[in-house]
């Protein structure tokens, strides 16, 4: 256990971020080979959207993009355009993919960090509750909710909700980010979006609530067998203080690492939660592009989904490093 | 010891009910042709009719005045055939990437290990998607996608338990006796690392027709069969006055999940003897 | 000794734990014991003899499972409220310090030590944030950290068992308790490093007056630091006496085994081995055997050893619970030793 390690935090950096652009750069390949395994080419599809596929027209496109060429060299053109972040044009939208993407981004955004948000805040609270009551009733009760949770289709509580909570109790809006007809600005348009953003962030919480407040549970039982919390017992310390802080501090440890793999659920759940609600996002947006076939836009979305789940996990583990003393710096 | 085991078994009900419900949707998906021998696509009666409103529909019909119930048993088979086959097909591909990166280590570990988490680090469901969009989407497809998306957890689980088991010394001892490392990996190791990994496949089972049921919904599924997935989403429009056409099918999905998870969860406590004795405490 | 002196500070009186719903699986059978001020008594036993529960029901820190059935635990006259967690803590550091076995784990590791100490002197004591740094700070000096700025900012897996075992002895200490319950203080730690820790023990009661409850299965430990010593054998006490009355004229047949099992270079000269073993095993805290606990291994026992536990007898400075103290005495006479 050296001290050099720890002092050199741009060696360390730098690794992760090699790694992290390796990581997208193979993600990038698999993608690229995704699409050339597709029956038909962007050309076809092309000519298909553009409503003029005659063969003539379709093997110019293809002269035009290089489709013609062999396929690694089509695979570097393919890299090449990445890196200025260019990921093609959807003739569906009449837009760039990226614009397309990025446009919806802030709302997937939103909607993610308000679910994660609950998960997180929720499993803590509850999983440290039921590991507090460790095989009592509170426990037993946490723990049942959460196994149903974690065995129920999402998207189906998220119907279930809106027939509550929208169509009999009238207490919230069934779909959509914002009431069009309103025309809210300022603070009324923030409280708006957060009435319309209570179910969706709900549904798309409830699966990692399940999981986190098990891992909380687990945890913390763990963690309540170390000496420390015997030795923080002798102080005279009262057991709450011990929970929240001695035991908690350590047990959220292993719940950053999770929450961090789970960003690229969370996305993944963002396709059902976005078409359920209606909600404006990346999801939403692949949900349209599976329907319209357009393969291009639904690869640009994978590639940059992904692309997101390498930079935010590079951020968790500098998070990790930042909130756990013990960690060496590798 | 296989008593022991079996009278333990019994003795934790959440597996017993777990077990019992998954036979019970088995028994559904074997006698769906038996029950409903038209099929769940005829139509039966007027639609949206309420579970108990018309004789022979006990759960009542959809929109277009299908047999709900038809659709259940039906829907039945393809969760759990999805379910089951995707599963197999992940833990095939899991277990050889594992038990090589396992029982190798070094750079064919670091290697196999980066390229799961690669796996790992594409969002499920949207690739589960693309792959579909890719490759149409037919049963067969579905389950392949599914597996691309299931083995990685396979994969690390099986990595850990080959370099626990790979040091134990009769391991060792097949190695000095020079025994061919495909035949200690199969014969010697596999067979003590497959326990947990039964374990995580049943709870990998679950997530994996509840990925299917979502496929389904949003209509990415196979147009050629009725799912419980397909017939919450095309219930949807009506799930307002006739909220039963949602209710059913998700209840089904709930039902098994939550039993293959409870099998799952009780099998870990009986094969861990240190939760066992915490229990016991 | 309760004679001897009319208030100790901590008495221990017949004190009975048992497992919870299970009153058969006693582990303490009525153990008896006090300390004054400014003194050390050690707790002398194998594991499983009971010495670590009797410390930590002291400190009302019983394990989930296991509850208190009898006796009494006084301090300075008052009874401990030791189920009743809120006037327990109360005591908790303020009045009893404890000082644990394993330093490397006694430490939360995600917080540097300094705030650890910090955290005792804020629960109990009314001090001012700088004052309760300044006292962090001599505390670590007190206990013979070097550069107390540097240490209280590391975290625990920065430092050498030797260095967090003073930093656990500051924390013991910080509030200045009467008493320091210390359950195994040196056994995880080096040889060296065991002796600096005792005679960082010896001379903080030198200065403080603190009375010093000692609980370790090394005697050798004990020869150096302990005023009385208490031995301890399936859940009683089975006798006590001053250090060297105890190490020079042994009277229970544990005891003796006990001293045999320890290294003594005298005893090779004499001719005798280096070490012997007590034959057989503890018997388990159910065994409802009606006897002395110790007949069993026993090479004195008799047939009335096996009848009633014998009663605790003996002059107030050293009591033996043994029908035939000192029986070895006899049979070395009309046998040579071997």
């Amino acid at each position: 256990m050296s001290t050099s390690s720890r002092s050199r935090p741009w060696i360390f950096l730098g690794k992760r971020l090699a790694y992290g652009l390796l990581a997208i750069l193979a993600i990038a390949v698999i993608n690229f080979f995704l699409l050339k395994m597709a029956p038909g080419d962007a050309a076809e599809a092309m000519a298909g959207e553009a409503g003029t596929a005659t063969p003539e027209y379709i093997a110019e496109l293809r002269a035009q993009f290089g489709l013609d060429q062999p396929v690694l060299v089509q695979l570097g053109h393919f890299l090449a355009r990445l890196a200025t972040f260019d990921l093609g044009y959807s003739f569906r939208y009449g837009e760039d993919n990226v614009t397309l993407i990025f446009d919806r981004l802030p709302a997937t955004l939103m909607l993610m960090s308000a679910s994660l948000l609950v998960a997180v805040i929720g499993g803590i609270i509850f999983g440290v509750t039921a590991a507090r009551y460790a095989n009592r009733a509170p426990d037993q009760a946490i723990s049942l909710v959460a196994l149903l949770l974690y065995a129920t289709p999402p998207y189906w509580i998220g119907l279930i909700l809106i027939l509550v909570f929208s169509v009999w109790l009238g207490w919230t809006p069934t779909s959509g980010m914002v009431d069009v007809l309103a025309f809210n600005t300022g603070w009324a348009h923030v409280v708006d979006v957060a009435h319309h953003m209570i179910l969706p962030a709900l549904t798309q919480a409830f699966f990692y609530l399940a999981i986190y407040i098990r891992l909380v549970r687990a945890g913390m039982l763990d963690v309540l067998s170390l000496d420390f919390v015997r030795v923080a017992r002798a102080k005279g310390i009262s057991e709450s203080r011990i929970m929240y802080r001695h035991a908690l501090r350590n047990a959220v440890l292993p719940l950053l690492t999770v929450v961090g793999t789970n960003l690229g659920g969370f996305l993944g759940g963002a396709v059902l939660t976005e078409t359920v609600f209606s909600w404006p996002g990346v999801g939403r947006l692949m949900f349209d592009a599976m329907f319209a076939r357009d393969l291009n836009l639904l690869l640009s979305i994978l590639v940059l989904s992904s692309a997101f789940v390498v930079l935010t996990n590079l951020v968790v583990d500098l998070l990790y490093v930042v909130i756990n003393p013990t960690v060496e710096l590798k | 010891m296989m008593r022991a085991f079996l009278t333990s078994a019994a003795r934790n009900w959440p597996v017993s009910l777990g077990a019992i419900l998954l036979l019970v949707i088995l028994f559904m998906a074997l006698t769906a042709g038996i029950f409903f021998p038209e099929g769940p696509y005829v139509s039966v009666g007027r639609p949206l009719q309420w579970p108990g409103d018309l004789a022979g529909a006990p759960m009542g019909t959809d929109a277009l005045g299908r047999n709900m119930a038809a659709g259940i048993f039906y829907g039945a088979r393809i969760s759990l055939l999805v379910g089951f086959a995707s599963v197999a097909v992940a833990l095939i591909f899991g277990i050889v990437v594992g038990a090589y990166a396992g029982y190798y280590g070094g750079w064919i570990d670091n290697l196999l290990m980066r390229a799961t988490e690669l796996f790992q680090t594409i969002p499920q469901f949207m690739l589960a998607i693309v792959v579909v969009a890719i490759f149409g989407p037919t049963i067969k497809v579905i389950v392949f996608a599914l597996a691309v998306v299931s083995w990685p957890a396979i994969a690390r689980l099986v990595r850990g338990e080959f370099m626990v088991i790979r040091e134990r010394a009769y391991i060792q001892g097949c190695i000095v006796l020079g025994m061919k490392d495909t035949r200690i990996i199969f014969t010697q190791i596999l067979p003590n690392a497959l326990s947990g990994v039964m374990v995580m496949s049943t709870v990998l089972v679950a997530t994996a027709i509840l990925m299917e049921s979502a496929l389904s919904f949003l209509g990415f599924g196979d147009p050629n069969v009725i799912t419980w997935g397909s017939m919450i989403g095309s219930g949807r429009n009506n799930m307002r006055d006739a909220w039963y056409i949602i209710t059913i099918p998700g209840l089904c999905l709930l039902i098994t999940a939550l039993a293959l998870n409870l099998v799952g969860n009780g099998l870990t406590d009986l094969m861990n003897p240190r939760l066992r004795k915490r229990k016991v405490k | 000794m309760a004679e001897a002196n009319p208030q100790p500070l901590l008495a221990v009186e017949n004190l009975e734990v048992a497992v919870a719903g299970h009153p058969e699986a006693r582990i303490l059978r009525g153990v008896t014991f006090a300390v004054n001020r400014g003194e050390t008594l050690a707790i002398v036993g194998e594991s499983g003899c009971g010495k670590s529960m009797t410390s930590l029901s002291v400190m009302g820190l019983l394990p989930a499972g296991v509850e208190k059935t009898g006796g009494s635990l006084r301090l300075d006259g008052t009874e401990l409220p030791i189920t009743d967690n809120r006037k327990m803590r109360k005591i908790r550091a303020a009045r009893i310090g404890m000082v644990f076995q394993e330093p490397m784990a006694a430490l939360n590791p995600v917080f540097p030590v300094g705030k650890q100490v910090a955290e005792v002197i804020g629960e109990h004591m009314s001090l001012s944030r700088s004052a309760a740094r300044a006292r962090v700070l001599s505390l670590l000096d007190q206990v013979g950290l070097p550069d107390p700025e540097r240490i209280a900012k590391s975290y625990p897996h920065r430092l050498s068992g030797g260095q967090l075992q003073r930093v656990v002895i500051a924390m013991a200490l910080a509030c200045d308790p009467e008493v320091i319950i210390a359950d195994e203080p040196t056994t995880a730690l080096d040889v060296t490093v065991q002796a600096q820790i005792m005679r960082l023990l010896k001379q903080l009661q030198i200065d403080t007056q603190v009375a010093i409850v000692l609980v370790t299965h090394n005697l050798g430990l004990v020869a150096h630091t302990a005023d009385r010593v208490a031995v301890m054998y399936g859940g009683r006490k089975v006798e006590e006496a001053p250090t060297r009355e105890l190490f020079l004229n042994p009277q229970h047949p544990y005891t003796r085994g006990l001293l045999d099992a320890t290294p003594h270079p005298d005893r090779q000269r004499r001719g005798g081995k280096l070490l012997n073993e007590i034959p057989g095993t503890v018997p388990s805290i159910t065994d409802p055997m009606p006897g002395c606990r110790f007949a069993p291994r026993c090479a004195f026992a008799q047939a009335d050893c096996q009848a009633a536990p014998p009663p605790e007898e003996g002059p107030a400075g050293h009591r033996v619970a043994c029908y035939h103290p000192a029986a070895w005495a006899a049979q070395d006479k009309t046998e040579a030793p071997q």
